[in-house]
């Protein structure tokens, strides 16, 4: 097993007339236990281009269904007006603009049902462009997040 | 307009034969420029023993604390950005709570998990919910910066 932490920090001095200030750290582990640590992880950086089409940034694997999987997307551009939208298949999540992140919980279960290889989680990019956009997931032992090769 | 960054450390000794270091700090602006968010639910704790979706974001509400019909037009949520976390304990990691978007799973926070996104509402009908695992009771503490 291994160690992982994901640590959280908002802070805000002036959208409250009192400071906020917090911060949050989990390590993540296997589901259904209390200390074994996630084993896999895949990251890395593309650019994603104004195409009209949405492209698989992370793939659902029939085994991922229910698998405890964390992960992290963020849009490394600059430009304020440049986002990319982040979807799990049809269902948008939301829109990371430049310098946006976010981290996720994920188990590929919805919403194109179960064990279903479309639940990918998705990127599209809508403004200027090329975005750069890194991306890290992080699984359990359990299954492997390698998608079939068909050949 | 406000300041307020949300900055995320990924960290793992051990995962790879090389660390792994990850770090990255968000300025919280509206969409589509530099301006700050200026509105929040603030930070808010919930306990519940629903085994139901239980609506946490309603995106577009004209009737809740936050919709049009309570504090008017301007302070309903549609766009914005949230943070989650699930305060129980993680026990035998057996329980969690699905964090959903319209009802579509998103993932599973366990206890002592927590997580942060971007939503939008807009075109209607998205909203954040949350469904436990168990009627055990869980508290959740979340805050939604929005524009």
């Amino acid at each position: 097993m291994a160690t992982t932490t994901a640590t959280i920090t908002l802070s805000s001095s002036d959208i409250l007339s009192n400071i906020i200030s917090l911060s949050k750290t989990t390590t993540l582990y296997d589901d259904n236990t209390t200390s074994t640590g996630l084993t896999q992880c895949q990251m890395g950086k593309v650019n994603v281009y104004v195409t009209g089409s949405s492209f698989d940034l992370i793939d659902a694997t029939p085994n991922a269904e229910d698998q405890t999987q964390y992960v992290y997307i963020a849009n490394k551009d600059t430009t304020a007006a440049n986002y990319v939208t982040i979807s799990i298949y049809n269902e948008i999540i939301g829109r990371l603009y430049a310098g946006d992140w976010m981290f996720i919980p994920w188990n590929a279960d919805d919403p194109g049902g179960d064990n279903s290889a479309k639940n990918d989680i998705e990127v599209e990019a809508f403004v200027g462009g090329p975005q750069a956009v890194e991306y890290a997931v992080f699984t359990e032992t359990a299954a492997t997040n390698l998608v079939a090769s068909g050949d | 307009m406000a300041t307020t960054t949300a900055t995320i450390t990924l960290a793992s000794g051990d995962m790879m034969d090389n660390s792994i270091s990850i770090s990255n700090t968000a300025t919280l602006t509206n969409q589509g420029n530099d301006t700050g968010m200026t509105k929040t639910t603030g930070l808010t704790r919930i306990i519940t023993a629903a085994t139901d979706n239980v609506v946490l974001i309603n995106t577009g509400d004209t009737s809740g604390n936050y919709g049009a019909a309570a504090l008017g037009a301007d302070n309903t949520i549609n766009k914005g950005k949230i943070f989650i976390q699930n305060l129980n304990d993680r026990g035998d990691g057996s329980k969690y709570v699905t964090v959903l978007m319209q009802a579509v799973e998103i993932g599973r926070l366990y206890g002592g998990d927590w997580c942060f996104f971007p939503f939008d509402g807009a075109s209607g009908g998205d909203d954040v919910e949350l469904t436990p695992s168990s009627t055990t009771e869980t508290a959740l503490e979340y805050v939604a910066f929005y524009e």
